[in-house]
């Protein structure tokens, strides 16, 4: 009767062991380093409220340009603005590409074009306007050093920086390709918010599931 | 307390001086250094006069000859140092107490004193670190932040907002002259996290605050609701629309309101329920209001997520509920006046005006309607507040209505006995005497009283029932007995109760109680209770109520088996944690290791060594122990594909030299399996046949190539591959042909079949998605590869006829290969940018299912 009380006892002080021991198995602990799982959501929100400011920006700048830029259905033939990053690139292609380089491509297109938008202003005209383009532009300076963030996160080295291309309004221009210019510039910004936030959303899940694989691996030998 | 001052005074002094060589222009003959100091309080201060060399000779002058003075008085010769024939120091103890200017003197001749140089010495803080350093965001660029800069320096101090993102440091923010303690950041980006401190700086020092952590999105207080207006409706009395304008400027869209109201003469608030306010919106109808009142209304917003700070308030907008019929009608009285002769007499009636309370409008008139009499029915509209009547003697009603725009009230009624009026009371019935004080200007208002002419015991007793029966205790009700019932006024009740065998028990409850709980009760019995109702003059029983007490008090079963449950899961979790650990020893006895062929390794096959393979089979079937444990395949191949799935920037490139290296280690019963699995699907599938002809070969080519480069030329290869000994293999375990099979050829291939495995997977679960969601799950492998790949994989199926979910899949891919140019110029279209990106169904992958396949196929 005693070596069975005893052995009772012993199982459940194993139990009790065990039970102890179940907050420090890792997969159980999720407390720990967040990962990169915050800083993309916050990207991703950041991506969406620069689309809605943009939104703005855009109409308040397009009435500044007047018509026929202000027209809801103005849709002309992509002319000049040759050295905007385009955003359309096929579906396809786009989704091929894996997400270090999505990351790399939607860096260097966000610093190419704050360049080009950095040049909008000396066309500005009232204070207002450029100030909510200065807000634009410091908001999208906050989106680059986000993707940075995320891309150090996910252990993706930054694109290198080449010779920032300098906004230089061509002579020959008339005043209506330069409106042009701008034109298809905000429209490139629209395009490419549009499909950053898609990015990052697909990205944010992406991360989600794999720490939940992670967590079935750890949990694996235990 | 220490004095702290800062001097600006300029005194003059009479200079010794030497005459400069061009003339006009003085010279001083020495000088103090340092010239303007700035020293904190309590710290020892040290200055040194310095003689010129020229007025030393000029004048005989020694530095012994030097003596100080702050102000007037001369500082003590204990403190001067002579340092040499031209310098003396002077050290004071604590400048603060003592004043300024310091000067330097020199006794001329012994007796005359002379002025050879002055400074003043100022006296301040080092500034102290700011502490409780907060910043907030209006709208949603603007950050302001306040500080506090501590004790007051006596000093020109600089305070500096400084901020930074993590990749970048932002522009500095300079508060505006003569603030010390708030600094406006022009704009801030939400949705980055940023650090700001503040770094205070004179000329004793400068030093930092701690840095702060935020996201400026988690900070913002928008500025309150504006226009804000309020409406009534005519058809409810009881509401009242609250409109106003949202703030424009804000970084979101959701927002979540209070609101706020009270009467116009009330004090305290009443807040509407928040969650009745937790959307977006720009008005809201506030129910259950008193008609014909005036109200004041307020509302302030935020983030409907809750993030960042309240509003504040809104100005205050006021309306007023619309008139409702009045709820009360007034009373009123009459007084006769008997001096009317011939059968007739005067009656004046006299009411009150409602309170507005009551009212519920504005009182347009009142109707007065008189029954009785030869006039049977009489009525007249008024204005006034009292009225007279000429009627008979004959008694009458007379009934009062209050009327607004809307309705008139309630009638109020009054008797008018008739001239010989004479009361006929009863016993043991209940009267209320009513006595209504008049006034000149109306009656006051009545007080009543009830009372019986005499009491008797009542008709019948009440009848008890239980609400609740327990284990230990039932809870008893009943109601009030009906007044005719009464016969007087019930005193108390009394609640008799017994067991079927046992003593009665009597319990006396007040006579305003109609619940009564019993305890103790014993469980499982049979109760029997009545309830006896008392006046004055006695009681009567009502009827009995039987009961029984359960067993088992309620959750007493589950507080039984749930720990039992408990226990028994404890008890398996244990048992299966033993296992887990035994899991070798187990194995041993239950599974002990049967060798795999498949697994033996393509160096085997190799013509080079044969001898090998014949004299130790054993060792070469089982090298390093592969099959001695299945959990090692696993990491294997989860190393595999991890190799595989971080693609890289070539990833075209890198996936081919992939798949280079990983044959290498593929084993030849797979590779040959492939081309003998694959090859007759070639002749079904013509679009596809040159190319997966390509892979195959040069997938099995590349194996031999690999191992035995420097030995055995590639053409050999081929002639291995077709080589009948997996035939012979699947001939003696059918079954592992068809694992091998559906595992693709050899490792080069898994990978991507898991990621085919996976895209299957995620189709699975989300069929409705459009057809480019799907297609772009195929990550870096090049779109001919990939196309090239799920033919392969579709062929490989279709011959085996394995199941029609990958077939899908593959149909799933091509069409959205196919949808590849519409897609296209789907984006050109400047409509599309507007779309919600958050519909993005970018689909969960679910690691488990792939990890459970790959255990699939590991016992190869």
């Amino acid at each position: 009767m005693d070596l069975r009380a005893g052995d009772s006892w012993g199982m459940l002080a194993c139990l009790c062991t065990v039970l102890w021991h179940l907050p420090a198995v890792p997969a159980l602990n999720r407390t720990g380093d967040p990962g990169p799982g915050p800083s993309i959501q916050k990207t991703y929100d950041l991506t969406r409220y620069l689309e809605h400011q943009l939104r703005s920006l855009a109409g308040t700048y397009l009435n500044y340009l007047g018509p026929p830029f202000n027209e809801p259905d103005f849709n002309p033939p992509r002319l000049s603005a040759e050295a905007l990053p385009s955003a359309t690139v096929d579906f396809n292609v786009w989704r091929s590409l894996n997400d270090h380089l999505r990351l790399a491509q939607n860096y260097q297109a966000y610093s190419h074009l704050l360049c080009y938008l950095r040049g909008l202003d000396r066309h500005a005209a009232t204070a207002e306007l450029r100030r909510s383009l200065a807000h634009f532009c410091t908001s999208l300076q906050g989106l680059l050093g986000s993707i940075a963030g995320v891309m150090a996160a996910l252990g993706y080295p930054l694109p290198p920086q080449g010779a920032e291309p300098a906004w230089a309004p061509s002579p020959s221009h008339s005043d209506f390709l330069q409106k042009m210019d701008d034109f298809w510039l905000l429209k490139e910004l629209q395009t490419w918010l549009w499909r950053s936030a898609k990015d990052f959303n697909r990205l944010k899940k992406k991360t989600q599931s794999s720490a939940a694989a992670v967590t079935l691996r750890l949990e694996a030998p235990f | 307390m220490l004095a702290l001052w800062t001097w600006i005074v300029q005194a003059l002094f009479i200079f010794l001086t030497i005459d400069s060589v061009g003339g006009g222009l003085l010279k001083p003959c020495g000088h103090i250094i340092p010239e303007s100091p700035v020293v904190a309080p309590n710290t020892t201060f040290t200055a040194i006069c310095v003689l010129d060399e020229e007025c030393l000779s000029e004048h005989h002058l020694n530095a012994n000859q030097i003596f100080w003075k702050i102000k007037d008085t001369r500082v003590p010769k204990e403190q001067y140092t002579i340092l040499n024939r031209t310098a003396a120091s002077v050290t004071l103890e604590d400048v603060s107490s003592l004043g300024s200017p310091l000067t330097c003197n020199i006794l001329l001749y012994g007796q005359i004193e002379q002025n050879i140089y002055g400074i003043q010495i100022r006296v301040g803080w080092a500034p102290e670190k700011p502490k409780n350093l907060s910043c907030i965001v209006n709208g949603q660029s603007n950050m302001k932040c306040q500080w506090d800069p501590g004790k007051e320096t006596h000093l020109d101090t600089t305070y500096v907002l400084k901020s930074e993102w993590p990749t970048r440091q932002l522009t500095d923010c300079i508060p505006p002259p003569n603030v010390n303690n708030s600094c406006t950041v022009d704009m801030v980006v939400v949705y980055v996290n940023m650090d700001v401190w503040v770094v205070a700086t004179n000329v004793l020092g400068n030093v930092s605050s701690d840095r702060i952590n935020f996201d400026p999105i988690d900070i913002v207080q928008l500025l309150p609701p504006y226009n804000v207006t309020v409406s009534n409706s005519k058809e409810i009395s009881s509401i009242l629309k609250v409109s106003w304008a949202n703030p424009v400027d804000k970084p979101f869209e959701g927002l979540k309101y209070n609101i706020r109201y009270r009467t116009k003469d009330a004090s305290d608030w009443t807040l509407i329920p928040p969650e009745d306010t937790a959307s977006t919106r720009d008005s809201f109808t506030v129910q259950y209001l008193k008609p014909f009142t005036e109200y004041v209304f307020s509302i302030r917003c935020m983030n409907r997520e809750g993030r960042g700070f309240w509003s504040n308030w809104s100005a205050e907008s006021s309306g007023v509920t619309y008139e409702a019929k009045p709820s009360n009608a007034p009373s009123f009285w009459y007084e006769i006046d008997p001096s009317q002769g011939h059968g007739y007499r005067l009656v004046h009636l006299k009411w009150k005006t409602l309170p507005r309370s009551e009212a519920n409008g504005r009182i347009l008139d009142y109707e007065v309607t008189l029954r009785g009499g030869k006039t049977s029915h009489f009525s007249r509209l008024i204005n006034d507040t009292k009225m007279t009547l000429n009627i008979t003697n004959d008694p009458y009603v007379a009934s009062l209505k209050a009327r607004n725009i809307v309705g008139s009230s309630d009638p109020s009624t009054l008797t008018i006995p008739g001239h010989d009026f004479k009361a006929d009371l009863m016993e043991s019935k209940c009267y209320l005497i009513t006595v209504i004080p008049v006034y000149d200007d109306g009656p006051g208002s009545p007080q009543s009283v009830k009372a019986y002419l005499k009491q008797a015991p009542p008709s019948r007793g009440p009848f008890v029932r239980t609400k609740k029966v327990g284990k230990n205790e039932a809870v008893l009700v009943w109601e009030h007995l009906p007044i005719d019932d009464q016969n007087g006024f019930i005193r108390n009740y009394t609640i008799f109760y017994r067991t079927s065998s046992g003593n009665e028990t009597a319990v006396h409850v007040n006579s305003s109680h109609t619940e009564y709980t019993l305890s103790p009760l014993t469980s499982d019995t049979l109760y029997m209770v009545r309830m006896a109702a008392y006046t004055d003059e006695g009681g009567k029983d009502g009827p009995e109520f039987t009961f029984t007490t359960p067993k088992f008090a309620q959750g007493e079963i589950e507080a039984i088996v749930v720990p039992v449950c408990l226990a028994f899961l404890l008890t398996t979790l244990l048992g299966v944690l033993l296992c887990f650990n035994k899991l070798d020893l187990i194995k041993k006895h239950i599974w002990p290791n049967v060798p795999d062929p498949s697994k033996s390794h393509i160096a085997q096959w190799s013509p080079h060594t044969p001898t090998r393979h014949n004299l130790h089979p054993k060792d070469q079937m089982y090298p390093e122990g592969n099959f001695t444990d299945t959990d090692v395949s696993v990491v294997e191949i989860e190393a595999n594909e991890k190799k595989h799935l971080p693609e890289d920037l070539k990833s075209l490139d890198l996936f081919k030299k992939e798949k280079i290296t990983t044959e290498g280690h593929s084993s030849g019963i797979g590779g040959s399996s492939c081309m003998s699995s694959s090859r007759p699907s070639i002749s079904s599938n013509d679009e596809s046949e040159s190319g997966q002809n390509t892979s195959s070969t040069v997938q099995y080519s590349t194996v031999v190539h690999s191992g035995y480069r420097h030995q055995v030329p590639s053409v050999q290869v081929f002639s291995r591959s077709e080589s009948t000994q997996p035939l012979l293999d699947s001939e003696e375990r059918p079954e592992d042909l068809q694992i091998v099979e559906n595992g693709g050829s050899g490792d080069g291939a898994s990978p991507r079949q898991q990621y085919f495995k996976q895209n299957c997977n995620q189709d699975e679960i989300s069929p409705d998605l459009p057809h480019f969601e799907r297609s772009k799950q195929v990550s870096s492998v090049n779109e001919e590869d990939f196309v090239r790949l799920t033919q392969q994989q579709m062929s490989d199926q279709r011959s085996q006829s394995s199941g029609s979910g990958p077939m899908k899949d593959f149909e799933d891919i091509s069409a959205a290969d196919n949808f590849g140019a519409s897609n296209d110029g789907q984006i050109q279209r400047f409509e599309t940018i507007g779309l919600e990106a958050a519909t993005d169904e970018g689909m969960p992958k679910s690691y488990l299912p792939q990890t459970v396949r790959q255990g699939g196929y590991v016992p190869q």
